[in-house]
């Protein structure tokens, strides 16, 4: 194993992890709330992505769309479940309802999927490039590039403009902005709305370079976990940060240390960075979706 | 009398099982300024709350309200102030996180409603100390310069109605009697006021009409002339005895 491969597969790695925990970020940044369904979203975006390639022959651009579109679909339907629960902010009921929808998404994806693994093959995962002597395919740029683009789009529509603005003050006081004519009801809905296509955007993107499972999900709940905390509870560019650190650690340690306690290597980072830093490393962190 | 601007009717608010407020009928004139006082407790955010539908609480709330003739009971909050009714709630209603000018920056008349709030020089013009503290974050302002950035907002958002929950609130007394000074003035300029004051005394040099509540029913209600040699209004508030 080589520096430099481990170093790009840290890279995939860590962009893969940002895109992943995205959408969770924006909620916690801006609703204050949080979906212990995430990791199943996931998992249901990766299948649907798998059944609009191959069962619909979809090419794969628009196989992403298509679960995007379920991905905003499952937000709202959980939305419009917890509202009542959102605007009382009982994250207590809230985690305990998102886990239910989380296990629920599975047993659905069992009775229309079935149990066995799939492979979703993209054009993109044909085509190899050689960078100093290590390998890369282009479906890993892709994450990357894609990865890149959406976080540089998002900090910027979040730290400009009155959308921004809008979010930072539901994300400080939701009665308070009903005072300011924002209908926070919306707000809420375009959150959800957003975080079930982030992560579907993301598993589309990352779940082609594993078999898809209906088991799959809890490990990117646990990545989201990490990057969302390491980043600084809501912080965009904290985020970004955090997870690719947290990737090319968990390359890094893979490669030359033990693939296996690779996660466990990464909670202990996790611990003694919240012990020693309780706000999380970003500096922007607690101030909201930035 | 003219249509008034802003009409209750029924206007009732429970808390679980208690009644807190009660109130048959309420109504402000166009450029009308009232002043609600009462004791601790005897309803008068309550009120103001409950004409825009708005807690930080769970009310149950029932009644009518009718702002410029048309019902707006059952409106969510946002969408009243959108229509034209704002309140300023008690303690401070600023982004603690947002800067001075940011918060008023985030506050303007929807542009379909056709109203024109102040601008931002307007606004200034009215409180140049804030003018001074535009690029610090609200949580450091001082109590008192949060109020003005908290009632510049309001004005930002075009009001036809502007419920005022305790502006001055911590603050000296001679910020107490500039701020009732600028209402008074905006009122002049024909806005409607709705004015929650504990300083009966400051309030009554400047309002038109007064409500005494009292456990969440009206007790009392005239012309300012008339209230202040009000006996109940002189016991209960200003500490002289009735002779
Ligand atoms: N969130 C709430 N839950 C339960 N009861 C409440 C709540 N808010 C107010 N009350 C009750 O309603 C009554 C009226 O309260 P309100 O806040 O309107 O009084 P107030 O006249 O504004 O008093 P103050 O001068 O102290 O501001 C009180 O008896 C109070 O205990
Ligand atoms: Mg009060």
């Amino acid at each position: 194993m080589n520096l430099v491969q481990q170093l790009i597969n840290g890279m995939v790695l860590g962009h893969a992890y940002a895109l992943i925990a995205i959408g969770w970020t924006v909620l916690l940044g801006v609703a204050r709330l949080v979906n212990f369904g995430h990791g199943q979203i996931y998992m249901l975006a990766a299948f649907v992505t798998w059944w609009a390639v191959a069962g619909l022959g979809l090419p794969y651009p628009a196989a992403i769309l298509v679960a995007m579109l379920a991905g905003v679909l499952i937000g709202l339907i959980m939305q419009a479940a917890m509202l009542r629960l959102t605007f009382a902010q009982d994250l207590v009921s809230i985690m305990i309802v998102t886990l239910g929808f989380g296990h629920m998404m599975r047993g659905i994806a069992g009775l229309v999927f079935g149990g066995h693994p799939q492979v979703l093959e993209t054009p993109l995962s044909w085509i190899d490039f050689e960078i100093a002597g290590a390998w890369v395919t282009a479906q890993d740029l892709a994450i990357i590039l894609v990865a890149i683009l959406f976080f540089a789009l998002l900090h910027f529509v979040l730290e400009r403009g009155a959308l921004g603005r809008t979010a930072r003050m539901v994300a400080e006081d939701p009665k308070l902005a009903q005072l300011a004519g924002i209908d926070v009801r919306r707000v809420y809905f375009a959150v959800f709305a957003f975080e079930g296509a982030a992560v579907a955007l993301a598993a589309s993107l990352v779940a082609p370079r594993t078999p898809i499972l209906t088991s799959i999900g809890f490990e990117e709940v646990i990545v989201t976990f990490v990057v969302v905390v390491l980043g600084g509870i809501g912080s965009v560019a904290g985020s970004y940060v955090a997870g690719l650190g947290l990737g090319i650690f968990t390359a890094l340690f893979g490669g030359f240390v033990s693939p296996a306690y690779a996660t466990t290597a990464a909670f202990g980072v996790l611990i003694v960075v919240l012990v020693l830093r309780p706000s999380g490393l970003a500096l922007g962190a607690g101030r909201g979706a930035r | 009398m003219t249509r008034p601007v802003l009409e209750a009717r029924d206007l009732r608010v429970a808390y679980g099982g208690n009644v807190a407020l009660d109130i048959p009928h309420l109504a402000i004139a166009p450029g009308e300024l009232v002043g609600v006082v009462g004791a601790n407790g005897a309803g008068k955010s309550t009120l103001v709350n409950a004409l825009l539908g708005w807690s930080r609480g769970a009310p149950r709330v029932s009644g009518s309200v009718r702002l410029d003739g048309e019902e707006i009971g059952g409106l969510p909050p946002h969408s009243r102030v959108r229509q034209g009714l704002t309140l300023v709630p008690e303690g401070g209603a600023v982004f603690m996180r947002l800067t001075v000018a940011d918060n008023i920056a985030a506050a303007s008349a929807p542009a379909s409603s056709g109203r024109r709030g102040h601008d931002e020089e307007e606004v200034y013009a009215l409180f140049p100390r804030l003018r001074e503290r535009l690029h610090h974050a609200a949580s450091a302002l001082s109590g008192g310069e949060r109020q003005m950035l908290a009632i510049a907002r309001a004005l930002r958002l075009g009001p036809r109605v502007l419920l005022l929950d305790e502006p001055s609130i911590g603050l000296a007394p001679r910020l107490v009697a500039d701020v009732l000074r600028t209402v008074r003035g905006l009122v002049d300029e024909n806005l409607s006021v709705l004015l929650v004051e504990q300083n009966v005394r400051a309030a009554i040099e400047v309002v038109d009409r007064l409500i005494l509540l009292e456990r969440g029913h009206i007790l009392a209600q005239g012309p300012a002339a008339a209230m202040r040699d009000d006996p109940r209004i002189l016991a209960a508030y200003l500490g002289e005895a009735v002779a």
